[in-house]
């Protein structure tokens, strides 16, 4: 026994407790989803099986000292087993309405304003200015988008002219943050009401509040050749919108800048201690603005493909509708870290993606299924799953000595 | 060392609102030499060598480098220039590693774009190597100790090309082993022709290591001597001025029954490291009992375990014959103890709150401050009113706010506060810091009259000074332990060894 | 001594340096102390100063749109029905005497949001959760103003906001036990909480939740409170949304909120601990509790605004008001402009009542319609908490008192 337990290496890496606990949370994600499409398995054995090994990998993190990895590893296990049973329990017909392939094109559909907006939070955050309003970005992005897509007939145009509302009003933000060193939440907080007004305001003095004309151009889906016509693969990535492989190309630009260039650890730093950036030389009030403005133009991006983009060129009032804070949350939930605000907000999008197929079974458990976003960053940020840690400047204006 | 001189600073005048920090300063630093700038805290050391690392831009006088005139716009005209500083908090970035910290600013690339992390690395290993300085380029900053990261501070001075090395205060975070190493990793890169200034308040150190010095008092420059010739008592009488330690007159002490009994005290920081390690003590009634240490050994840790404001992890504290375990600071203060904290602006008083309330801080919640909940903020400006004549707080009434008034009423409101509460034990951490002569002095009356009054005091001090004019007895903290303890009539040497680790009197 | 030694990393300002400019302190200290110093640096003229200056940008906007901005403020005034001032009824025939009753309806909910806001920061917290409070009260009072019907008038209508208050409390103190015990940011969590509150409204009240009218199950609309949960309306009518007896809890929320902040050990401690919890902690307060309760005290005004509203003149909640409904978040606007205080939340409570009430439905204009002024106010709020939040006019206002006093001096 001992012999196969050394020379094992999954044995060994199951040792460690973090692996241990990862693997159990994973696990327990598995043990919901063995009954869903396409595996659907229909004994409830097999989700059963499943969610207690998870539930045991996470107890022996547990008690090895990781608690919260473990007991949210133990955690998961419990309700995969209890949602894998249920699932099991649901005729087959209602699990293929609601689990199939477009479900995941629909997560990406919903997922993408907030891979925008969560990138544009990592960048001003990892500079070291909090940004709440990145909601207000966004929502300028998606009006100016529709008016630059309509007078200048050209989706591009809009998207320009989006970005360029978005910089300026993160311009706004830069100024008072950096400057002038406000308070930058309550800053957040006015440049959200000021979106807010301003797109209303010319919403109605040039379109009368409703009358966009139709067929503005918008923004073309992106049609895989041959990946279209797959199984599974085919209807869940076969045709998003161009605006989709631009934010999974921007995840990875994210990363890429901030990890592996002189310019991303610069920007790091002015996040983490702007003085110690400042005695070498660095500006930190150049890298802050340059990181705000580019926050608001990305989070505009965002915005334009809810206008332009996925919404066909139709915009209404306060079209954002929240989804800059979910952003948000997506960034925290993801630890400030390009990969991980990505599951996030892909996480995000799909609980969206389900709430709108589980009218299938009740109507009103999928309202509420629109709230798990919101739940899940709450118990995230008070650190269940691990504790979130911000750059350590974040939010506290810098003075040049 | 040669003569050739690498920096002159001429005439240099600083100003600040209502302070001339630097008045007329001038210092000349030769190749190759370790030139100390001594001075007592606020001597303008700090200032000077900001103004050379273009922080500050002088208000009058010149800067030469190597002959020529020299401006500093910014501290990276400063750096291209040739000069290196390693700040007293080291500017180091906890979450990256050595390596991204040494190159930050002026990082090596590839491609064109990319950060060449192996090619840093490698860089960083190789000067390493070159002064001496071992580090490990991908270890993070978070995880080595004070000392090594005392060296990637160094390293990332040398990395730019530093000529001239300007070291503040380099051996107040180290432990004397640390602080032994850093004086070899200073000769050696003095043997490599690096010009090294050396800040510090500490006589002894300077005479271990530097070539010439230079002292600084009040914003003027006192001299330049060489170290042939100098004695700590010529430059203790430089550094302040006169004839050091006024002995406080009191009587000797009477000392009553035990009213603060430590036990084998644990405590542990935010960090998790043990700062207090089986501390026990007795202090009684009617007596001064002083703590001297250098700064960082577990002073703040003990006080504030005993003043309630963090965990004891083992151990007993038992004040005017309680014992009390894990108690609150509410508990502490209905005890019976007094606090004056270290930090009056931090912690003693609420600076937006006027002095009357500051002056409730305790007390708000019970009569006559208050009943059943409600305030009487009538009460609060009388009571005030009293403390303000006899504590002789001037700059404002009871409804100033505690942040308008200067340093020392600032800290008499705090002393008012804690003695009118007639506390049976007073501890006294840093009472007298930052402060002018003459409040100095009302202090130290104060506390030597409070011990008349049977109160058992507990000082505790970073000015050796203090402790020496002060204390009945003097116990030595470091390390977190105790490790000496002695009379009144103790002298200064034999403290000074045990508070940096040299010997023990006491298990 | 210095604490931590921490990493050497600290760079912990100079603890000896008394903030000598506006800039200095409010690069250190706590949220609660900036805006005191504010307090003291500005006096009455920057408040005023920020809202005009704000009136002046948004009427900038209002101009290169092609609008007269001096009329159009001069019909959103009448609209918000101030012009009563001028010929002062209490007939509900006078436009102005029923547009005024209508802004004075807003003010209500605006004082206590406000109230919400200010109480929370005064404890050193930024409360963003205002909305979610009080929709929870508006939810917990439709609740109990549609399940009891028998009981009578008085204990009704206490029970009605009663729950409501504390519906609030807890919302609230969700938040202020994340921030006391795991550190998690108020800002988020409230924000979150906004949105949580907002989908179980849409969850309780929507088609086929459990609150949703008996009568018809395709509008998402809850039942009617019973007649004996109403407030009764002392200005105009009751089906035609008088203004009720709200109206005066709200201002004794004010001399509440006064009194529980300068006049009991409560409001000492709240204060201690928003200025400075270090020194709070140290005087022997606990931080945590006063975190807590700070935060479900803040929670109950704007709860208790949630249930004003429903037994007062709303009666039902409908999910279509959700987007609509931004009353929580005027409420920091408020807050700033007023400088969490009471005398000045009421005063500007007044003036965004007005506001919202005169640019919307009150507004009578061929100068400017209704849907622009709408969103000229939430430009002007924008504009406010900027100003406010930021200390440009602080800092204005600092310099030219020091270049008077500096000529002063030297004249």
């Amino acid at each position: 026994m001992s012999t196969f337990a050394l020379d094992n290496p999954v044995w060994n890496r199951l040792r460690d407790p973090r692996t241990a606990g990862i693997a159990g949370i994973v696990l327990g994600v598995v043990a919901c989803f063995v009954a869903l499409p396409p595996i659907t398995a229909r004994s409830p054995l097999y989700p059963v099986l499943v969610g207690i090994a998870a539930a045991i990998l996470g107890l022996s993190a547990a008690l090895r000292g990781l608690r919260r990895l473990g007991w949210g590893a133990f955690a998961a296990g419990l309700i995969g087993i209890v949602l894998g049973v249920l699932a099991t329990r649901s005729s087959e017909g209602n699990l293929s309405i609601v689990f199939t392939a477009s479900l995941i094109a629909s997560m990406f559909v919903f997922s993408t304003p907030l891979v925008f907006g969560s990138m544009a939070g990592i960048f001003s955050e990892r500079s070291g200015v909090v940004n709440i309003g990145l909601e207000g970005m966004m929502l300028m992005g998606a009006f100016w988008g529709v008016y630059g897509a309509d007078k200048g007939k050209s989706w591009a145009v809009g998207i320009l002219v989006a970005m360029l509302a978005g910089g300026l009003l993160a311009l706004v933000h830069a100024y008072f943050a950096i400057h002038l060193r406000a308070d930058q939440i309550v800053g957040g907080t006015a440049v959200n009401f000021l979106a807010l007004g301003i797109t209303g305001y010319f919403f109605f003095q040039l379109y009368n509040g409703q009358d966009i004309p139709i067929g503005v151009s918008t923004i073309p889906d992106v049609h895989l050749p041959y990946i279209r016509h797959w199984k599974y693969i085919g209807p869940a990535i076969g045709s998003l919108n161009l605006l989709v492989w631009v934010s999974f190309a921007l995840v990875i630009v994210t990363w890429f800048v901030l990890f592996k260039t002189p310019i991303g650890l610069r920007i790091r730093a002015c996040g983490e201690h702007p003085r110690a950036a400042d005695t070498v030389g660095i500006n930190v009030y150049a890298i802050r603005y340059g990181c705000v403005v580019l926050s608001g133009m990305l989070a505009a991006l965002g915005g334009a493909y809810l206008s332009i983009g996925f919404g066909g060129g139709a915009y209404t009032d306060n079209m954002t509708a929240g989804r800059g804070f979910i952003a948000l949350a997506a960034m925290i939930f993801g630890n400030w870290r390009p990969f991980g605000a990505f599951g996030a907000a892909l996480l995000f999008g799909f609980s969206t993606a389900l709430a709108y197929r589980l009218p299938a079974y009740s109507g009103s458990a999928a309202t509420l299924f629109q709230a798990l976003p919101y739940v899940l960053t709450l118990i995230a940020v008070a650190g269940v799953v691990g504790r979130t840690v911000p750059p350590a400047a974040d939010g506290k204006p810098y003075k040049k000595q | 060392m040669t003569d050739e001189l690498v920096l002159e600073m001429r005439g240099i005048t600083k100003k600040f609102p209502g302070i001339v920090a630097n008045d007329d300063v001038s210092l000349d630093v030769r190749k190759g030499e370790v030139h100390a700038l001594l001075g007592e805290n606020g001597a303008g050391k700090s200032t000077l060598m900001n103004i050379l690392y273009g922080l500050y831009k002088p208000d009058e006088g010149q800067l030469l480098l190597q002959g020529k005139p020299a401006v500093f716009g910014s501290a990276k005209d400063a750096i291209q220039a040739g000069i290196g500083m390693v700040h007293q908090h080291f500017m180091l970035i906890p979450v990256m590693t050595v390596a991204e910290n040494i190159v930050l600013g002026n990082e090596p690339v590839r491609d064109g774009v990319l950060l060449d992390e192996r090619g840093a690395e490698e860089r960083v290993r190789e000067l390493s190597k070159q002064y001496g300085l071992a580090v490990d380029p991908t270890a993070l900053i978070a995880d080595i100790t004070v000392g090594q990261q005392q060296r990637v501070a160094i390293l990332k001075a040398l990395y730019r090309g530093a000529e001239i090395l300007i070291l503040d205060e380099p051996t107040a975070v180290l432990t004397p082993q640390e602080a032994t190493e850093l004086f070899g990793i200073v000769r050696s890169l003095r043997a490599d022709g690096k010009s090294i200034i050396f800040i510090s308040h500490k006589l002894n150190e300077v005479l271990e290591i530097a070539d010439r010095i230079t002292v600084l008092r009040r914003g003027k420059k006192v001299a330049t001597v060489s170290r042939e010739g100098a004695t700590e008592e010529s430059l203790a009488r430089a550094m302040v001025g006169r004839d050091v330690l006024l002995r406080v007159d009191k009587p000797p002490a009477e000392a009553g029954e035990p009213l603060l009994q430590v036990d084998d005290l644990h405590v542990f920081d935010d960090r998790g490291i043990e700062k207090v390690r089986g501390v026990s003590f007795a202090v009684r009634a009617g007596e001064i009992v002083g703590i001297a240490g250098v700064d960082g050994n577990g002073q703040s840790e003990l006080i504030d375990a005993i003043a309630g404001l963090r965990k004891i992890e083992s151990g007993t504290i038992e004040l005017a014959g309680r014992t009390l375990e894990h108690a609150t600071a509410r508990e502490m203060l209905d005890a019976g103890l007094g606090h004056i904290p270290e930090d009056r602006q931090v912690r003693g008083l609420v600076l937006e709150f006027t002095i009357a309330e500051n002056i409730a801080l305790h007390d708000y919640a019970e009569p006559p401050d208050a009943k059943w909940g409600w305030l009487f903020p009538k009460k609060l400006v009388e009571r005030a009113r009293t403390l303000i004549r006899e504590f002789d707080v001037r700059g404002g009434g009871p409804l100033s706010r505690a942040g308008t008034l200067s340093g020392g009423n600032q800290q008499k409101v705090v002393v008012a506060r804690e003695i009118a509460r007639d506390p049976r034990v007073l501890i006294a951490a840093q009472p007298t810091r930052g402060l002018d002569v003459g409040a100095i002095e009302f202090l130290h009356r104060r506390l030597v009259d409070e011990r008349a009054e049977g109160r058992a005091i507990l000082l505790v001090s970073l000015e050796l000074d203090e402790i020496l004019s002060l204390s009945d007895r003097i116990l030595v903290l470091y390390e977190g332990e105790l490790v000496g303890e002695h009379g009144a009539d103790v002298s200064e040497e034999e403290i000074g060894l045990e508070m940096l680790g040299g010997r023990r009197t006491a298990a | 001594m210095r604490r931590g030694g921490k990493d050497g990393v600290s760079d912990r300002p100079d603890p000896d340096a008394v903030p000598e400019t506006p800039e200095e302190a409010s690069a250190t200290g706590t949220l609660a102390a900036r805006f005191a110093l504010r307090q003291r640096s500005g006096g009455l003229i920057v408040p005023v100063l920020t809202a005009l200056v704000a009136f002046l940008l948004g009427g900038l906007i209002v101009l290169a749109t092609g609008h007269n901005p001096l009329l159009a403020y001069r019909d959103i005034f009448n609209g918000a029905g101030l012009n009563w001032i001028f010929h002062p009824t209490t007939s509900m025939v006078s436009t102005a005497s029923y547009n005024l009753s209508q802004t004075l309806l807003q003010t209500t909910t605006l004082i206590l949001t406000g109230l919400a806001v200010a109480f929370a920061f005064r404890c050193g917290m930024f409360n963003i959760g205002g909305q979610g409070q009080y929709f929870v009260g508006l939810y917990v009072a439709n609740w109990v103003g549609v399940s009891l019907p028998h009981l009578a008038t008085f204990p009704h209508i206490v029970l009605g906001i009663g729950a409501a208050i504390l519906a609030g409390a807890v919302w609230a103190g969700i938040a202020g036990s994340l921030k006391a015990y795991v550190g998690a940011h108020e800002v988020i969590t409230t924000i979150m909480l906004n949105w949580i509150a907002i989908w179980i409204g849409t969850y309780f009240f929507g088609d086929g939740g459990p609150l949703q009218n008996s009568q018809n199950a395709t509008v998402p609309i809850s039942n009617d409170v019973a007649a004996s949960a109403k407030l009764p309306v002392f200005w105009g009518i009751q089906a035609l949304q008088g203004l009720d007896v709200g109206f005066f809890i709200a201002l004794a929320a004010l001399v509440v909120f006064w009194a529980l902040l300068n006049r009991t050990t409560l409001g000492y401690e709240v204060r201690a601990v928003g200025f400075n919890p270090e020194a709070a902690a140290y005087g022997g307060i606990s931080v945590k509790k006063n975190l807590i309760r700070a935060m479900a005290i803040s929670g109950a005004f704007a709860g208790l605004a949630g249930g004003l509203d429903m037994l007062g003149y709303l009666y039902h909640f409908a999910t279509s008001d959700i987007p609509v409904s931004n009353i929580g978040f005027l409420g920091i606007a408020v807050a700033l402009l007023g400088r969490n205080t009471a005398v000045g939340t009421g005063i500007a409570a007044l003036l965004f009542g007005a506001l919202l009430f005169g640019t919307t439905h009150g507004l009578s204009s061929n100068v400017i319609q209704p849907e622009l002024a709408g969103n000229l106010t939430y430009m002007i709020q924008g504009l406010v908490v900027l100003f406010v939040g930021a200390d440009v006019l602080i800092l204005y206002v600092w310099n030219t008192r020091r270049r008077l006093r500096v000529r002063g001096v030297t004249a």
